[in-house]
């Protein structure tokens, strides 16, 4: 199989690893933690029309390829609709997990570390990595981690299907999967299909309502 | 600094309340200086219309940075702003304080329900007892809804329902039809016996004034590049600076109203947010529309020697009956909407109903627990995804791979969620003052807030979601989330509505209230206050269209006093 492609071209690349040289200090100045923004972030007025996540990544190539590898068991490609290290969802989790915001901190442990227990667990069971073994074998490790909730790669299960679905469905290529047909201009808004009301009007019928 | 032009008026502040008045006083002629604290904005060339969440940093999601999320059109805000603090009052609940630095303020972004308050909502206190009555009654400020409605655009149905005013004929817009979820909302709340009402929202369906009708796509909160949507800076400001009567400075953080001689406001002082630089201009009025909190804020700030406690506090009531709205939400998972199939439920990004108070007689019988109404907003639908998406997979049978995205594209569209937005009554625990110590980054005192809920706000957030789970049920669903029924609970944070009014509020008695039914300052003649600080009440239904039909009233009457030269 040929790995992972990143969809990072090499000059964003650069400028991640520049902006990590020259690392910002948090300021002691500040009196309390609610109004502190977070250092490193995209700021409080950027540019929405050319948005950029300017944090450097933290994945090596060996992990985004791993995620590559799962976010495909999870997402794999099904008819017209790619699979989702196609449409670039394992950069996206390595987008998440590097950024500075309080809010991916969480995820960023559990897919850290998951990705190393997958990384040693898949050897223990298959004697090879995980990208390497069949669909059965990969599915089968899938299902272990998504049923059995009190271990705790359940967790990175959990996170990482969050991402995968989130970061997948965000795309154009989600919207056609999904059936999200929005975002284009029209001069009278059409409402819902007669059919569609219909069918709604019988089962709103049937609880009497 | 020189000032070369003489002014008639200074505005502080250009969101709804100062935009409209800029509006006014620009087309009758007078000379007028904005004072905007943030920074310049179009929203013609800054709107990320169609952009998608996959070009977005972090699909979008909110970040401390950008609280409602990467293409929200804050500019420099959201609950805290950076090297300009707010506190809390130690043993306090917490108030929380949105704000931007941008021209147009919050109307870049705003929810764009207009609601008229009603005959009730003017004379709170003589039909309950709890709270005050204001110095003027719906009659006297409906012709000033009909003129605001015109100007801005606003969408709506006559429904004739009890103090839920309907606009003249000719006036609103009619709404796009409702989306599939809307209609099954509709019928199982009027199964329930609560009528719903068409959506009253500022989007346009019709061109007008140079501006576009609303296109069904790309949310509001960006801003409206097409400026179907309301926003100051689309609407008001451009036609005021045409009339060549309107100077608009940003970055301009006003501070303190400057006293002059005869107990005369001369005019104000400002940092340049740029060069640090302070500067004073002067003119023959000064109007404060900085926001609520930040109105009250430059008055208390403005204390000398001749007004110890702060400008026009003879009263002792600048930033006293701070209010926001009540607010509890809950969702929805509702089975049959499952494989309804792909349908357009982008529409006009509000929901097209709503759903009006509906208690008002139960409530005059004694029959509810709580004195005062709340309206329901509604939500649902196949909207644009975000991170939230994954969470439809909670409905799957599926867990992953083959199957998944089946299971997806059934559950797509099947929840709902509610919000109740529901009165607040005035109290003696909710109000800001300065912090003894704490100051901004400019060295000026910040506001620290005190905030308490009442019973009355509590019991309400309960109902609320009893209304709410009482719904789902009915509509053969599982709540998914906002279970609770403990309104402590269930109520949202003071101020997290954004809808914070109060702290200058007008009256009739300048014992009690800082400014008369025209928004002059009792003690300072030629200072007025046109923002939401001058409300005495806040009715459920949301105050932005009632905070610009006051300023269209009262810039008004403001205008009509220069002219005679009494000011």
């Amino acid at each position: 199989m040929s790995g992972y492609q990143s969809k990072i071209d090499r000059r964003t690349a650069l400028k991640w690893i520049s902006i990590a040289m020259a690392s910002v200090t948090i300021s002691t100045q500040a009196r309390a933690k609610s109004y502190i923004k977070t250092p490193n972030g995209y700021g409080t007025d950027p540019n929405l029309v050319n948005p950029s996540a300017p944090w450097p990544r933290i994945m090596s190539k060996k992990q985004l390829q791993l995620t590559a590898t799962l976010t495909d068991i999870i997402l794999p490609a099904e008819q017209a609709h790619p699979a989702a290290s196609t449409v670039g969802v394992p950069d996206f989790i390595n987008e998440w997990v590097s950024s500075p915001y309080d809010q991916t901190k969480k995820d960023k442990a559990i897919i850290m570390k998951g990705l190393s227990w997958v990384e040693t667990e898949a050897v223990h069971c298959f004697g090879q990595p995980l990208e390497l073994c069949t669909n059965e074998q990969k599915n089968a490790f899938m299902q272990t981690m998504a049923t059995e909730s009190n271990k705790p790669e359940h967790k990175f299960f959990v996170s990482l299907k969050r991402l995968t679905l989130g970061g997948y469905y965000t795309t154009p290529a989600g919207f056609k999967d999904i059936g999200y047909i929005g975002n284009v201009p029209m001069k009278t808004y059409p409402g819902p299909s007669a059919e569609q009301v219909k069918k709604l009007e019988k089962s709103m019928a049937d609880l009497g309502i | 600094m020189k000032q070369v032009t003489p002014y008639d008026v200074i505005i502080v502040g250009s969101g709804a309340g100062g935009g409209m008045s800029a509006y006014v006083l620009a087309k009758r002629g007078l000379k007028v200086l904005m004072l905007e604290a943030g920074r310049d904005y179009k929203p013609e060339s800054e709107t990320p219309m169609f952009n998608t969440n996959d070009q977005a940093p972090l699909r979008g999601a909110s970040t401390p940075d950008k609280p409602f999320g990467f293409y929200d059109a804050t500019v420099d805000g959201g609950w805290t702003v950076p090297g300009e603090p707010y506190t809390n009052a130690p043993g306090n609940e917490e108030f929380l304080w949105w704000r931007p630095r941008m021209l147009g303020g919050r109307t870049n972004h705003w929810g764009r329900i207009s609601l008229r308050f009603g005959e009730y909502d003017f004379k709170p206190y003589s039909r309950d007892g709890l709270g005050v009555d204001w110095p003027i009654s719906y009659d006297e400020l409906a012709p000033w809804y009909d003129k605001t409605e015109q100007l801005i655009g606003v969408t709506g149905k006559a429904h004739g329902l009890e103090n839920t005013p309907d606009s003249p004929a000719g006036i609103l817009h009619e709404p796009p039809t409702p989306r599939l979820h809307e209609i099954m909302l509709q019928r199982g709340f009027e199964n329930m016996g609560i009528p719903v009402a068409a959506m009253r929202a500022a989007i346009l369906q019709k061109p007008m004034n140079g501006r576009q009708a609303c296109f069904y796509a790309t949310n509001c909160g960006r801003g409206c590049s097409i400026k179907a949507m309301f926003q100051t800076t689309t609407v008001l400001l451009p036609p005021a600076v045409a009339t060549g009567n309107l100077e608009i400075i940003t970055d301009a953080m006003v501070y303190t109203v400057d006293m002059g001689r005869n107990n005369k406001a001369e005019g104000v002082t400002y940092i340049d947010r740029k060069t640090g630089e302070h500067k004073s201009v002067t003119a023959k009025v000064v109007v404060l529309a900085a926001s609520a909190a930040e109105s009250a804020r430059i008055l208390l700030n403005s204390k000398n020697s001749q007004f110890p406690d702060g400008l026009a506090n003879s009263s002792g009531t600048v930033g006293k009956y701070l209010m926001d709205t009540v607010g509890a939400g809950s969702g929805g998972h509702i089975p049959m909407l499952e494989g309804m199939g792909p349908r357009n439920d982008d529409g006009m990004t509000n929901a097209h109903i709503y759903v009006p108070w509906w208690g008002y007689q139960q409530q005059a019988k004694k029959k509810l627990d709580f004195p005062r109404g709340y309206h329901i907003e509604v939500g649902g639908g196949q909207r644009m995804p975000s991170m939230g998406i994954a969470g439809i997979a909670n409905n799957s049978k599926v867990s992953f791979g083959k199957g998944l995205r089946e299971e997806m594209r059934a559950q797509y569209g099947t929840s709902v969620h509610f919000a109740g937005r529901g009165e607040m009554i005035p109290n003696d625990d909710c109000y800001a003052e300065l912090d003894p110590s704490v100051k901004d980054k400019f060295g000026i005192p910040v506001l620290r807030f005190h905030w308490k809920w009442s019973e009355y706000e509590i019991k309400q957030a309960a109902h609320m979601r009893k209304t709410f789970h009482q719904l789902i049920d009915n509509l053969g669903g599982r709540v998914t989330w906002g279970k609770g029924t403990d309104g402590k609970e269930a109520i949202m944070r003071g101020g997290e509505i954004i809808h914070e009014v109060g702290c200058a509020r007008m009256g009739n008695d300048p014992t009690t209230s800082v400014v008369n039914k025209w928004g002059q300052s009792w003690d300072v003649d030629n200072l007025f206050i046109l923002d939401g600080a001058v409300l005495p009440s806040n009715p459920d239904k949301n105050p932005t269209l009632t905070i610009m039909s006051l300023a269209m009233r009262n810039a008004t009457y403001l205008a009509d006093q220069v002219m005679k030269r009494n000011l």
